[in-house]
């Protein structure tokens, strides 16, 4: 008995084996037809109808990953992130090594502004296994880490991951110009300074390349070598009201640096006076509150006392008779320019220059 | 519930007509009938293996149909054109109408009762036509839209396969009664994909108790299907579900609520079958013909009204509904459409299980639930799938009144077990709502609409029964030591009017003497001699208070007191148990 019932299961067996070979065949078909058109509304940003087609592949092999995947692209393409989330988490499951899954993570979370999720699913991207002729995705997702670390303030993090992208980088233009951007934006000034220059050796007229290495000079304080970058910048753009601007106060700074190596005596004088005339002119326009505020203590005098003490002497006589008073005189000059910056805001024109030249020589 | 010891034996030797296989079993020693129960025994524990593989290819066999039904009815894309929609469920309606009436009367309903019918009216004896007319009927309504679930369908074909299994091979009454759950397991799990469920649903309602000699049949076959059933459909779960998670205890409170509502809507949900399903039988018989075809095209102006995906199983739809795509208001107006749209499938009399619409309706409710908690609670953090994932139990539990099922569904479905605080606590909500509201489970009101008489399951669960405590009293007499002299027990009872007087025994056990036999053996010049030594050998039994008051009945006509002693103390004495107590508990207990 029990050997015609396991003929019988054989056989049923048997019967069922050739019809789920047609059953499979044929959604494997059908799958793969919705499949295909759902990759060409995919391609054609047609979100809504791709999701439709995708989930209709899906209805026949619910496990494809391709299918998922896509699915997924589509709904994000929709902003159905949730939904989205849900298939890719599925797809980590099953493939945590997979670059675009975590890609697509890491964005989502981005979206959802969990950067720490978003950071963990972005490293992942970046370290994971990419098909070939998609490294550039790799690319991608570390800028698009750098890109959230920057807007997270975690400038560190972000120069470091500058720093292995840039060693990376070769050197295409666009690429060294999105890195130098970044650098300026991570804070590190002599890096994008680099990465300018790298693109100025391949394409010396690239105006934007010109434009950032100016940018970054001038940041670092190397007025001279912005002001040559600047003036390039413009020769080469003349629209860059930007670097005009920046070449502007370069050159203002330049100007009136009283501590310019290779200055003669009357100029740096002058240099002095003008300075503290215009620091008197800006104690009148952003009147500095009372003493208090700014934790002086006992009788001190206030700025404006200091200055309206020192100005009998500055003058290009009294300079002259004591040229120690120089020093005296700029030193009133950058504290006032910094304390008025401080309660005013950042200041423009000549006040800029000279708030500029205080960051210059602090410390000497 | 309690587990039953095998009375194979005192059952073939009862019914005064056994089986011809088992005629000669009769004739011969004890030792050859033992022999004989254990091949049987062992016989159909394979069997059981061999009903589910067989169950899980039915099963295999019943969705490939399901899906080429749905493939030809509706066609291949996700999106239904409004032609298909409406002319669908009409057309397979019509069909589904004639092949019912005409060739598979006993296909209609959703198959559970009928697996019970045959476990306990029929000898499990199914009509292999049902599980053919079940298997067409059902595939070309759930594939054309009818709103119907495959899993019952799957579990009745199953139990028919089993039930032809049990016939071809000769097998006795008693295994005959219990084949179909076997194959109702198997079935169900297969379709399923969730044994554990499986065997928990075929134990709580269908058998109605735990016994040893059936549930190893049970589990065996419900593995075997759901096996099969991987073997060629794959094992991935019916759903992909989302992590799941309880950060916040308060909010039980929404799962809480959650448990309320649909227990309210599980009233609902089945008061309206049960009100409308009599009615419609009782239309005239010609109406029958259209009752489907109706059925459907109501189903097709719901789905064109902007609910496609009330047509069908609707699992695809389950599974995008936890994944948080439809807002909750949506979630909300599909958990009613289903309803309604089950209610007219099914009181239409087109064949098809309830199983997967309860689901949805759950999921669609919990989703709504959670939706709507996440808008004015949002310090609250289960997410939409969470709260589909428990509506559904719920909806299990109030609707189909299945506790325990409800809450291991969930868990073998999710695989996540932190999600078992909530699933327990909704659940309970919607049980206990239910029942006080409904009192007649749905599957107990359908058996009972079509005439027969079932035990309801839950009225067993929750019935009160007498213990032997209920019954219990004080001693009359004094108790007599075995190891006193017969003179000075004689001198004890000086005082005592009681004729039947029981007798500690040394180490442990009991005895009982009539007075009159005490005198009489004190008149042979035996008074030295100890109680226990001048006593009869068999000694008299002895209860526990725990004990159901149905196992005093057994000794208490041969014995006129029987001790209920401690169960930690056997000679500790409790009290006593007579025939004329017992009888008098149990009547007063009939008029309660």
């Amino acid at each position: 008995m029990l050997v015609l019932l396991s003929v019988l299961a054989v056989l049923f067996f048997l019967g069922v084996t050739g019809l789920s070979h047609v059953y499979h065949a044929q959604r494997a078909s059908l799958g793969d037809r919705w499949f295909s058109r759902g990759l060409a509304d995919l391609n054609a940003k047609h979100y809504d109808a791709a999701v439709t087609e995708f989930r209709a592949a899906l209805l026949y092999s619910r496990d494809e990953y391709s299918y998922q995947l896509n699915l997924a692209e589509a709904l994000i393409g929709l902003d159905h992130t949730g939904e989205a989330f849900a298939y890719l988490l599925n797809l980590w499951d099953r493939e945590p090594d997979n670059g675009l899954v975590n890609l697509e993570l890491a964005r989502i979370m981005a979206r959802r502004g969990q950067v720490d999720q978003a950071v963990r699913y972005y490293n992942n991207a970046v370290y994971a296994a990419w098909p070939p002729g998609e490294e550039s995705k790799r690319r991608d997702a570390r800028l698009e880490l750098i890109e959230i670390l920057l807007q997270a303030k975690r400038q560190r993090d972000a120069q470091a991951e500058l720093m292995a992208l840039a060693a990376n980088a070769g050197e295409t233009p666009s690429l060294q110009q999105t890195i130098g951007e970044m650098f300026m934006r991570a804070g590190d000034y002599e890096r994008a300074l680099d990465a300018y220059r790298t693109i100025l050796k391949v394409d010396d007229h690239n105006a934007a390349a010109l434009a950032g290495a100016g940018n970054a000079a001038f940041q670092l304080g190397r007025f001279s070598v912005a002001q040559q970058y600047l003036q390039s910048a413009i020769r080469v753009n003349v629209n860059d009201t930007e670097s005009a601007q920046r070449l502007e106060i370069t050159e203002m700074v330049l100007r009136m640096d009283p501590f310019r190596s290779q200055i003669s005596t009357p100029d740096r004088n002058k240099n002095v006076v003008d300075a503290f005339a215009a620091a008197g002119q800006r104690l009148n326009t952003c009147p500095l509150p009372s003493r208090d505020t700014f934790g002086t203590t006992g009788s001190a005098p206030s700025l404006k006392d200091e200055w309206i003490g020192l100005k009998p002497q500055i003058t290009d006589a009294g300079l002259r008779r004591k040229p120690d008073l120089a020093q005296s005189a700029m030193d009133l000059v950058f504290r006032i320019e910094r304390q008025t910056s401080s309660v005013c805001g950042p200041p423009t024109g000549p006040d800029l220059a000279l708030l500029l030249i205080a960051k210059l020589h602090e410390g000497s | 519930m309690e587990l039953q010891p095998n009375t194979e034996t005192e059952v073939l030797a009862e019914n005064g007509r056994p089986h011809p296989a088992t005629a000669w079993i009769l004739g011969h020693s004890p030792g050859a009938l033992w022999r004989s129960a254990f091949r049987e025994d062992r016989f159909f524990l394979i069997l059981s293996v061999f009903i589910g593989v067989f169950s899980g290819l039915a099963v295999v066999c019943f969705r490939f149909a399901i899906d080429w039904s749905r493939l030809y009815f509706l066609g291949t894309g996700a999106v239904l054109t409004p032609m298909r929609m409406l002319l669908a469920p009409t057309l397979a309606g019509l069909v589904i109408a004639a092949l019912v009436i005409h060739f598979f009367p006993t296909a209609r309903g959703s198959g559970v009762n009928q697996t019970k019918a045959a476990l306990y009216i029929f000898n499990g004896d199914i009509p292999f036509r049902t599980a053919i007319g079940k298997f067409i009927t059902a595939a070309l309504a759930i594939g054309s839209g009818h709103s119907l679930g495959p899993e019952d369908p799957s579990l009745q074909i199953g139990a028919c396969l089993a039930s032809l299994l049990g016939r071809r091979m000769r097998l006795s009454r008693d295994r005959m009664r219990l084949i179909a759950p076997v194959g109702a397991a198997a079935g169900l799990a297969a379709a399923f994909n969730a044994p554990i469920s499986a065997v928990l649903f075929v134990i709580e309602e269908v058998i109605g108790r735990w016994s040893a000699g059936i549930l190893g049949s049970v589990v065996l076959s419900a593995i075997s299907g759901v096996v099969v059933m991987r073997w060629f459909l794959g094992s991935e779960p019916l759903f992909r579900v989302p992590a799941v998670e309880l950060k916040n205890p308060t909010e039980l409170i929404a799962y809480a609520a959650l448990g309320v509502i649909g227990g309210l809507l599980s009233v609902v949900f089945a008061s309206s079958i049960t009100t409308l399903r009599p009615k419609c039988k009782a239309l005239p018989k010609w109406t029958q013909y259209f009752q489907p075809a109706i059925a459907g095209l109501l189903i097709g102006v719901i789905a064109m009204l902007g609910a496609p995906q009330v047509m069908g199983a609707g699992y695809d739809y389950i599974d995008q509904a936890m994944h948080g795509q439809f807002t909750w208001e949506f979630l909300a107006i599909l958990a009613g459409a289903k309803i309604l749209a089950t209610v007219l499938s099914f009181v239409s009399g087109t064949p098809g299980g309830m199983f997967a619409p309860t689901l949805f309706i759950g999921a669609m409710l919990g989703g709504a639930v959670g939706g709507a908690q996440h808008l004015f609670f949002p310090h609250l953090t289960g997410s939409v799938g969470t709260y589909a994932l428990v509506g559904m139990g719920v909806l299990f539990a109030g609707f189909l009144r299945a506790p325990m099922t409800s809450v291991f569904m969930v868990l073998e479905v999710s695989g996540n077990y932190s999600i078992i605080v909530p699933v327990i606590v909704a659940n309970t909500f919607a049980y206990v709502i239910s029942r006080g509201l409904l009192p007649i489970p749905i599957f107990d009101l359908l058996t009972r609409q079509d005439g027969l008489d079932l035990p309801s399951m839950e009225e067993q669960r929750e019935e009160d029964i007498l213990r032997v405590e209920d019954a219990m009293q004080r001693p009359d007499g004094p108790i007599l030591d075995g190891e006193k002299t017969l003179d000075q027990a004689m001198a004890e009872l000086d005082h005592t009017k009681n004729e039947d007087l029981l007798v500690r025994l040394s180490p442990s056990g009991w005895n009982s003497v009539s007075k009159e036999n005490l005198g009489k053996l004190a008149a042979e010049g035996k008074g030295a001699m100890t109680l226990a030594s001048l006593l009869p050998v068999q000694q008299v039994p002895y209860l526990h208070p725990d004990h159901p008051l149905e196992m005093a009945l057994r000794y208490v006509d041969r014995w006129p007191t029987v001790p209920v002693v401690s169960r930690a103390d056997f000679r500790k004495l409790e009290g006593v148990v007579s025939q004329r107590g017992v009888l008098e508990r149990y009547r007063e207990f009939g008029e309660t």
